[in-house]
């Protein structure tokens, strides 16, 4: 189990390191951004030029500045951004909790709604419930997110004003958001927990279940769905990375302070320092994530230790 | 029956008026801005968002508000000596800065060695103030500027940006981190709180020497998503929403709104598709004017943008500095173009591309038409939109464009120097196909002109040289376009957003 546990570690720190790398690479190639700071100036010279890149540090060798940015990671120190000169740890401080709070928030939505309908659709296999269902996930599925955004605004916002369309205020303001990006998890996840479910129902523990007599409640709730739950979460954990990826459209729309908004001005204004360092944590949460899956597979299933 | 219907009519205006219509306490104005500019020092930043705020916070020397009109800002006169190589401005006494330091000489000067030294070197502002020699206290409210070359727009300059003038005491004390972000002035608001990438917060300062705002409170939300935006001001969210955030797309809606007025005015940004003059068919001048003239900008201006601009005839609009009311664009007139192009043996089918900034969705509708207009005239015009920063920080400048390529344009200052140094001297950043020694020399002429008149008129000149040469196709002057919500009175849009909000109101 150690080596196992080793393995991936090492996996997981090649991972962030490629990626982190990428996006510094990436991004110089597209812009000075001693321009950038400079576009209203009039006369500006290549010489105030060079003294604003000498002020942002980019006139250090490309490996120093990328271990900088590193070695943020383990001191909370990612340097400064470049627009204004805010510490890049203020930055991440607010937005990180501001993007962990919608994405817990959307997953809890899409599991209180994915599994009792998962479970509906499963018992009730062929009949117009579960067609019902099938229907509405493939149709949840089938929304773009900005989409399904723009049209709870419309409705709740400015018809009905009900929500707040923007900001991070209060528990109204998780509503839309939360829902927007549960949605298409529902549905993923309703079809997941619905499959699962007719699996377990056919193998054979259930039917000595049903045999010995017991109600169908407890062969359902005591049985089936503790079985069907391992595969649940282990695509839960999964789903939470890509939960972080697909957060940018709805922060911006919902003009969430979080590491999605960051993410989006930093490329905008070619903050590297701002800009590295989120891609940085989210990858790392990222692959910490999958790796806490791997770990309890492996937990799970000696098998997959061996292999 | 009439009674229940007065008793429902009765409990409904009960309900409504329970409800309040704005989520706004009385005497709160909430704008809505596109970005956080990240820092308060006036030094770290050219961002219009900047001013739209902290305009509220600082103050200047001189004061430049919605008319355009250079006024007395902390100091109340001014006299230029030594032709113009010396300025003496008397201060305004009984200032006070929002933490109660007194405003001086020696704030004055303290704030411009401050710029010009080490602290502003790390900014962008120090070489707009590089006239600036040195600032001499002369007594408590009296101070010198002695410069090293005169500088016609120093005194517009000193209305904004860099020059607004800062605290010693709480500057030394605190330092710069703190100053960035809770920033101390002499303005009519001051700052109470800001959170990074969501707002600020302020109050009226009461002590305010011009008297103390009609507003108690005053906030400002960042919303970058224009859409976003109108969201919140159709739901009584945000009251004002501030330039460049609406596009003309939106317009309608807000003119549909029962609750929300349009407010636009002549903006500085000009926008032209500007010619490679080096090389292809865009190096014959007589090309180039043909193509200015293939385009019908009056019907573009009324149809894909609504009517919220206007023509122009040079790179400047009309509050420019050096705009010429005489001076009218090249006519829209297809044959003569057709001709134009023959006559410079341009066979039809010749091909230009258009550059274009990928993220301006109004401007590419523009070039659009644009290319329609030229294959009229047998000119293909293919469009290749650029991401903005790109464009502007590496194709535009290394000279890497197609044969047209868009510059939108506008300096705070509205003077027509700021365009034209950039865009027609040699050597320039924005300038990387030309190269005309005569413009050189018009462009070096007018700057240390002391006399307005005289420089004005070199300015217009200027104007009609570049536009005899045609070294641009210009299109137009956008409106700064501010969308508010009705309750909102008094409010006067401001051209360059820089908007002090003392004398509005709230219902």
């Amino acid at each position: 189990m150690a080596a196992f546990l080793l393995k991936r570690l090492a996996q997981a720190v090649f991972v962030v390191m490629v990626v982190t790398l990428i996006v510094s690479v990436a991004v110089r190639m597209t812009g000075d951004p001693a321009m950038m700071i400079a576009q209203g100036a009039t006369d500006i010279t290549e010489a105030d030029l060079e003294r604003i890149r000498e002020g942002l540090g980019l006139n250090e060798p490309f490996l120093s500045q990328y271990l900088a940015t590193l070695s943020g990671l383990f001191t909370w120190d990612f340097g400064r951004s470049f627009l204004g000169g805010t510490p890049v740890s203020t930055l991440i401080g607010n937005a990180l909790p501001a993007t962990l709070l919608l994405a817990f928030t959307s997953l809890l939505v899409s599991i209180i709604l994915s599994i009792p309908l998962g479970i509906r659709a499963a018992i009730r296999r062929g009949k117009w419930e579960d067609q019902l269902i099938r229907i509405l996930s493939l149709v949840g599925l089938s929304f773009p997110n900005f989409w399904l955004a723009t049209m709870l605004v419309l409705l709740f916002s400015i018809t009905l004003q009900w929500l707040p369309p923007s900001g991070m205020n209060g528990i109204a303001s998780f509503v839309m958001p939360a829902v927007t990006m549960g949605v298409i998890l529902t549905a993923t996840n309703v079809r997941l927990v619905r499959t699962a479910m007719l699996d377990v129902m056919q193998s054979q523990y259930i039917m000595v279940a049903r045999a010995k007599g017991l109600s169908e409640r407890t062969v359902l709730y005591k049985h089936a769905l503790r079985n069907c739950a391992i595969p649940l979460i282990t695509f839960l954990g999964l789903q939470f990375g890509g939960l972080l990826g697909g957060i940018v459209v709805v922060e911006r729309v919902f003009n969430w302070p979080g590491m999605g908004s960051l993410a989006f001005d930093a490329v905008a204004g070619r903050d590297y320092p701002v800009l590295q360092s989120v891609i940085m944590i989210l990858s790392t949460l990222i692959v910490l994530v999958n790796l806490l899956v791997d770990i309890a597979y492996g937990l799970i299933d000696p098998r997959i230790r061996t292999e | 029956m009439k009674q229940t219907l007065t008793a429902m009519a009765i409990a409904l205006a009960a309900l409504t008026a329970g409800q309040p219509s704005t989520a706004q306490a009385e005497g709160k104005l909430i704008v809505s801005s596109p970005q956080d500019p990240g820092s308060w020092d006036p030094i770290d930043t050219f961002l219009v968002n900047w001013a739209s705020l902290a305009t509220n916070v600082f103050e200047g020397l001189t004061y430049r508000g919605p008319d355009m009109k250079l006024v007395p800002g902390l100091a109340t006169s001014w006299e230029v000596l030594d032709d113009g190589l010396r300025i003496r401005f008397s201060l305004r006494e009984g200032v006070t800065f929002h933490n109660g330091e007194p405003f001086d000489a020696e704030a004055v000067k303290f704030t411009f060695d401050r710029l010009l030294g080490n602290e502003g070197a790390k900014g962008p502002q120090q070489a707009n103030y590089s006239a600036i020699d040195s600032v001499e206290i002369i007594d408590a409210h009296t101070v010198d500027f002695h410069l090293s070359q005169p500088d016609a727009v120093l005194l517009t300059k000193l209305a904004g940006y860099g020059a607004m003038i800062v605290p010693p005491r709480y500057i030394t004390e605190m330092g710069d981190d703190v100053f960035n972000i809770r920033p101390v002035g002499t303005g009519p608001f001051r700052m109470t709180s800001y959170e990074p990438k969501i707002g600020v917060k302020l109050e009226a300062f009461e002590d305010y020497w011009g008297g103390a705002p009609e507003l108690s409170e005053l906030e400002y939300r960042f919303i970058t998503e224009p859409a976003t935006a109108l969201a919140e001001l159709q739901s009584g969210g945000v009251d004002l929403v501030i330039p460049p955030t609406i596009p003309v797309g939106m317009i309608p809606t807000i003119e549909a709104a029962d609750n929300l007025e349009l407010v636009t005015t002549a903006g500085p940004t000009v926008t032209a598709l500007r010619f490679d003059t080096s090389r292809g068919i865009t190096a014959d001048a007589d090309v180039r004017k043909a193509l200015i003239m293939a385009v019908d900008r009056e019907t573009i201006v009324n149809t894909v943008l609504g009517g919220q601009a206007s023509v122009i005839a040079s790179f400047q609009g009309e509050r420019s500095f050096g705009y010429d009311p005489e001076m009218k664009p090249l006519p829209y007139d297809p044959e003569a173009a057709k001709d134009l192009l023959k006559k410079a043996g341009v066979a039809p089918g010749a091909s230009v591309e258009i550059n274009t900034r990928g993220n301006d969705a109004t401007f590419n509708e523009v070039a659009q038409a644009v290319a329609a207009y030229l294959s009229m005239v047998g000119v293909n015009a293919t469009i290749k939109p650029y991401e903005t920063n790109v464009l502007l920080n590496d194709i535009i400048p290394q000279g890497k464009t197609g044969e047209m390529f868009q510059q939108s344009w506008g300096g705070w200052t509205f003077d027509f120097d700021n365009t034209a140094y950039a865009m027609y001297h040699t050597g320039q950043k924005w300038n990387p196909y030309d190269s005309d020694p005569k413009l050189d020399e018009m462009l070096e002429t007018q700057r240390p002109l002391a006399d307005p008149a005289e420089r004005e008129r070199l300015l217009q000149e200027i104007a009609a040289y570049a536009a005899d040469r045609a070294l641009e196709m210009p299109l137009y002057n956008l409106n700064a376009i501010y969308a508010i919500n009705k309750r909102v009175k008094n409010f006067e849009p401001a051209p360059d957003s820089r908007l002090k909000l003392n004398h509005v109101s709230v219902e």
